[in-house]
């Protein structure tokens, strides 16, 4: 099909909405840059390998690009130290034509926790997306005002999502009223496209067709796009169903990308629906390119996938998203109980059923950690008996039971009383009503009682009804911006500071890594970065600043004093690195080697790099522990490049530690005395 | 008595080492360097023709130590010695050594230094001369002196106790009110006996604003005794020099003349022969100088009078210790343009601690308008028994705003120094500091722009608008504005942590 793209940045949202209307068939999303990566590769693609496939994307004939948002965010800042303003400007760049799409956790934005409305305005205003799709874990659409109010001024698309899974209460009723909501918050159905989010994969065709239909019979003019995770295996049929029951927009990934737990393969999606007779707006000689393209760099982040492999139908049990699969499993692996992972999935299955709401951020960690925890403890007492006990018990109250709490034995009662008392904390906000309201309703009162023991009456009395907009009082963001300068030791710029609003130990973390190490992550391929050269005579080549450059490794040589030298020829220029060695723990003579510092007002240090000249002050021959020294005595004369600095007794004093000797090299900052109060 | 030089024996280290070498190598003359045991693979230590270890580390034990350095001349053949600045310049001792060795001393008599380093009897051979003086007393031991002085002459705080043998702001205490004058007066006669084997002190008024203004003089033995013109050494930090400049932004012609022919009177009449320099202090306010003392030998800031007169001033020491007469009279010296000095000390740029270890990268600038010497070389050490000067950054233009342009140039542009801190940051600062600029500055200025720059608290107060850095903050910021050299340093240093500990946790 021949192809331009039919929406472009600039573009009003009613003209972008206008224009969706009128496809004959349907437009595809790519959430090759960010969602796929989020789903199967833990957020590990860098920035360098995915800007290759943006002069494809340019002229695919896509709705947009997912290259923002969701996990994205903060792995970037933690793990591939990029930022994500950053990206936004490399993508900008080099597809100028295509509507760049985040993914944002309403009144949580990148970050988890709810932002008072000051720091959301702030932020929206200082990232250039096209397409703001929001969702929230509650469905809880009063959380999205602020978001929806920001997007809409600066006159670019939002797009409400509803947070899609099928369980019993998720009827075609309650989530037409979370439509209402959405329609009624951004003032009608001509500026908004809807987007069914159906993050876990589980959707079945049957179901999604009639969920559109009846959203399509009261709002015909709602245009839908529905995102869909691969997870149980039906991705493609139920994409087919939606299509055929009115959702313009889809959305799919490259070919070869998809592992098990993202979004659909564009090139399989474009063919069962064209055969199936929906027209796809979709350039197929360039989304073929794009698919090769991504085949050439994906090798590089087998490190990052998922140790579980393959579909799971059981998801529709246990809903964990595709986008937590990956990271999930990698937390199991790291604490060693990789092997409980089924049990935790049950028990997901189980408790899910409990307390009602969506399994995606931050609802999905609150899951992951209330249940992960749940089957560590048990294990850690009982051993597996332990897990199978839990298991039978709420197996036996959910499913048996109806979750009639009366119906168990006094025992039973006393185990679940005891199950969430060491929840998380932010189970505990959530059953508080601080992320907002439950889809269902509140959780029934022994789910207060395990949680919160004895002040549960207290919780029930307590839990609000109102969403974190109405609640959350504005941060303080001129001091939150000192505090950051005073971090950095400058004036950080107006990026760097939303960072640090979203993740400030991380946001810091990084800003410091990349002070030292520059542009590294944004122009070293991936094999390089990751594990560097290997041998000597490796080498490397990349652009800077629109340079060619080449590093050439020479030699690393054996560890010496705690560090490595290693040389390399940087543009045919000889030199030596100094790398230090990764401290290691309980290292003999380690503690010994260490200078002492001074801290505290007890503690005398040296201002100044030095030589310990002179012990005591002049004429005096040395100081010895147990002299008295009177305020403003000479302690010890420093001498540097033949300068003399004396250092003063602060206070009235007796000397308790000497920690140098005559004609010591000092380094600034090091312990000379230790005084009491004479 | 014409006594031809063949080989030089440097007694020095370092930047005044390598820059008489160079002078010497233009004439075909062999160096001989010294070295003490951390120096052994200095800079001057290659350069020269031959090198000899003198001694350890302490200056007392090598550059400090006479005996080995004369022994070193004699056993390799040299026939003269260059003392450079510094160590053993101005001890006419050590002169008199030399000379008694049979060798050449390439610097001023031996009475001349004695005399101008007594800073007392210098005063009262400046006082003859008819050189203004600044009010002061001489041969202070005790504090009661001071108090005495201070008392029946109504003299006004803050004053200036200085080591009567001393230069280079080694011994020299400011006190600004009298409660604090027994501590200061110990210190400064500790360093002065550190520095120059001698306590004696003197005691001034301390001029306030001041500025730093010296002459250039050379003399022969025939006679002739010659202005090449001032210098202003205005600023200065713990009254070591910081930037010098040639001629000096705070004179009248009529001044400039005056203050010339002043310090040529004044050398005449002490018999000067050699290379030496006239120091003033200058009331800008009343357009008044007054004598400060004579440096009886050649100074760090040579260079900038060099740029201005197209003179070799080493190279004229050299032709006066082998009895030539100077080749052109007063007439015949012109100065042209406008030459900038800075100094590159291993320093802390805003506490003025000494920074030693190796230097890990050097990009010297280059191009028009700039000469260096330099100490110093990449993956060198700084040591720190030593000054902390390793290169001198001299730049030229036709007016004073073409030479700080190149200044601005030289260190923004080019300059790169890693491994050791360095005065380049306040350097740059000051340059484009508007004070500067217009040259309305004394010798208070960095300790007042550091005051400023330190205190000023960071300002937060329209988060999102437009900020007013502090000024120094701004300039150490674009100071650290990475050139593509910079950043492809960040990228190797990166590449070689990850070569040799492969992937990362974080990762």
């Amino acid at each position: 099909m021949e192809c331009i793209n039919f929406a472009k940045p600039g573009m009003s949202p009613q003209e972008i909405v206008s224009r969706v209307r009128s496809l004959p068939g349907v437009a595809l999303t790519s959430t090759g840059m960010r969602d796929a990566g989020q789903s199967d590769y833990k957020n590990r693609h860098r920035i360098i390998d995915l800007a290759t496939l943006a002069p494809y994307y340019d002229r695919m004939g896509l709705f947009s690009v997912e290259c923002h948002g969701g996990a994205r965010w903060h792995v970037g800042i933690m793990n591939r130290q990029e930022s994500p303003f950053e990206e936004i400007a490399i993508l900008r760049e080099q597809m100028p034509n295509i509507l760049l799409q985040t993914l944002i956790r309403e009144t949580n934005l990148w970050g988890y926790r709810p932002y008072p409305k000051n720091v959301i305005e702030q932020a929206v205003a200082a990232v250039d997306i096209d397409v703001w799709r929001c969702f929230s874990f509650l469905n809880d659409v009063r959380n999205m005002r602020t978001v929806a109010e920001a997007v809409m001024k600066r006159g670019r698309l939002f797009q409400p999502a509803i947070s899609y899974t099928q369980a019993d209460w998720t009827t075609n009723e309650y989530y037409i009223g979370v439509v209402r909501d959405m329609v009624d918050l951004c003032g009608g159905t001509d500026e908004i496209i809807l987007c069914i989010k159906d993050m876990a994969g589980v959707g079945s065709p049957k179901r999604i067709g009639e969920l559109i239909d009846a959203i399509k019979q009261a709002y015909p003019d709602l245009v839908i796009q529905f995102h869909r995770h691969t997870t149980d295996g039906l991705a493609i049929p139920s994409l087919l169903a939606a299509a055929h029951a009115g959702a313009k927009l889809l959305d799919v990934e490259e070919d070869s990308l998809t592992r098990f737990y993202g979004q659909p393969p564009i090139l399989g999606v474009d063919a069962y629906l064209t055969e199936s007779g929906i027209p796809v707006h979709l350039n197929r000689e360039q989304a073929e390119l794009a698919v090769q393209k991504a085949r050439e760099w994906n090798g590089h982040y087998v490190w990052a996938e998922s140790p579980f492999k393959g579909f799971d139908h059981s998801v529709i049990e246990h809903r964990m998203p595709g986008g937590a699969f990956p990271s999930s499993f990698e937390q199991a692996e790291k604490g060693g109980f990789l092997s409980s992972m089924p049990a935790i999935l049950k028990v997901m299955s189980l408790y899910n059923r409990i307390v009602k709401y969506f399994d995606v951020t931050p609802g999905s960690q609150i899951t992951w950690v209330t249940c992960s925890g749940i089957v560590n403890r048990y294990f850690k007492e009982k051993g597996q008996a332990g897990v199978d006990e839990v298991i039978a018990l709420l197996t036996k109250f959910v499913a048996e039971k109806g979750q009639n709490f009366g119906t168990m034995t006094e025992g039973e009662q006393q185990e679940l009383l005891g199950l969430f008392s060491t929840a998380p904390g932010d189970f505990k906000n959530l059953l508080l009503g601080n992320y907002g309201r439950l889809p269902m309703g509140w959780p029934a009162d022994w789910v207060y009682q395990s949680a919160f023991g004895s002040e549960w009456t207290k919780a029930i009395r307590d839990r609000k009804d109102l969403s974190p907009l109405d609640v959350l009082t504005d941060d303080d963001l001129p001091k939150l911006r000192s505090e950051l300068a005073a971090h950095l030791g400058r004036s950080p710029s107006d990026e760097e500071f939303i960072l640090y609003l979203m993740h400030p130990k991380d946001a810091l973390t990084m800003i410091a890594f990349r002070d030292e190490y520059g542009e590294a992550p944004l122009v070293l391929p991936s094999d390089v970065w990751r594990a560097g050269l290997r041998r000597p005579g490796d080498s490397v080549e990349f652009e800077l600043g629109g340079r060619p450059h080449r590093i050439e490794l020479v030699s690393i040589g054996a560890e010496h004093d705690g560090t490595f030298p290693v040389v390399l020829r940087v543009d045919n220029k000889m030199r030596v690195y100094t790398v230090d060695a990764p401290q290691t723990e309980g290292k003999s003579g380690g503690a010994k080697n260490k200078t002492r510092m001074a801290t505290g007002a007890s503690q005398i240090g040296t201002p100044i790099n030095g030589i310990v000249w002179r012990l005591g002050g002049p004429g005096q021959n040395g100081l010895a522990v147990g002299d008295t020294v009177s305020k403003g005595t000479e302690l010890a004369n420093i001498e540097a490049m033949k300068m003399e600095n004396a250092i003063i007794a602060p206070f009235s004093a007796r000397i308790e530690e000497v920690c140098i000797s005559l004609n010591e090299t000092v380094k600034e900052g090091q312990l000379l005395f230790v005084l009491s109060e004479a | 008595m014409h006594k031809e030089i063949k080989k030089v024996l440097i007694a020095n280290r370092s930047v005044p080492a390598t820059r008489i070498m160079h002078t010497c190598r233009d004439r075909e003359i062999a160096t001989v360097a010294v070295y003490s045991s951390p120096d052994r693979l200095a800079s001057h230590v290659a350069m020269a023709d031959a090198s000899v270890h003198i001694g350890g580390a302490s200056a007392s034990e090598s550059y400090l130590n006479k005996e080995r350095l004369i022994a070193a001349a004699l056993a390799n053949g040299a026939d003269a010695i260059h003392p450079g600045w510094g160590f053993l310049a101005e001890n006419s001792d050590f002169a008199r050594m030399v000379i008694a060795a049979g060798l050449v001393w390439i610097g001023p008599p031996p009475q001349a230094i004695e005399a101008m380093g007594d800073k007392i009897a210098a005063k009262d051979i400046a006082a003859t001369a008819d050189v203004p003086m600044i009010p002061g007393i001489t041969n202070v031991t005790r504090v009661e002196q001071i108090e005495q002085w201070v008392a029946e002459e109504g003299i006004a705080y803050p004053l200036m106790i200085k080591a009567a043998a001393g230069g280079g702001g080694k011994g020299m205490v400011k006190v600004s009110n009298g409660e604090n004058l027994e501590l200061a007066l110990a210190q400064a006669a500790s360093e002065a006996m550190k520095a120059f084997g001698d306590d004696k002190m003197l005691v001034e008024k301390c001029i306030d604003p001041a500025k730093h203004i010296e002459v250039q003089i050379v003399a022969d033995e025939h006679g002739n005794v010659l202005h090449l013109f001032e210098r202003e050494c205005t600023l200065q930090r713990r009254n070591q020099k910081v930037i010098e400049e040639a001629p000096s932004p705070s004179l009248s012609e009529e001044t400039r003349q005056q203050i010339c022919a002043t310090a040529v009177r004044l050398m005449r009449k002490i018999g000067y022969v050699s290379a030496g320099t006239v120091e003033f202090i200058y009331d800008p306010v009343v357009e008044k100088f007054y004598f400060l003392e004579v440096n009886t030998r050649l100074q760090v800031e040579h260079g900038v009078t060099e740029l201005i007169t197209g003179l070799d001033i080493v190279s004229l020491m050299l032709d006066i210790a082998e009895g030539k007469e100077i080749p052109f009279r007063q007439e015949g010296v012109h100065r042209s343009g406008w030459a900038l000095e800075a100094r590159i000390n291993a320093e802390d740029p805003l506490t003025f601690n000494p920074s030693f270890g190796t230097i890990s990268r050097l990009e010297v600038p280059h191009g028009p308008g700039v000469r260096i010497y330099q100490g110093a070389y990449e993956g060198a050490d700084i040591p720190p028994y030593y000054d902390s000067l390793f290169m001198l950054l001299m730049t030229y233009g036709q007016r004073r705003e073409d030479a700080i342009r190149i200044m601005d140039r030289a260190l923004r542009r080019n300059l790169r120094i890693e491994g050791v801190k360095t005065l380049a940051p306040l350097l740059l600062s000051l340059i484009g500091h508007d004070t500067f600029k217009q040259g309305d500055f004394s010798t208070r200025f960095i300790e007042r722009f550091i005051e400023q720059s330190v205190e000023q608290p960071v300002e937060m107060e329209e988060p999102w608008g437009e900020e007013t850095p502090r000024h120094m903050d701004e300039l150490t910021a674009t100071f650290t504005e990475t050139d593509g050299e910079d950043k492809l340093q960040q990228i190797a240093k990166y590449v070689a942590k990850i070569s040799a500990l492969g992937p990362q946790d974080w990762m």
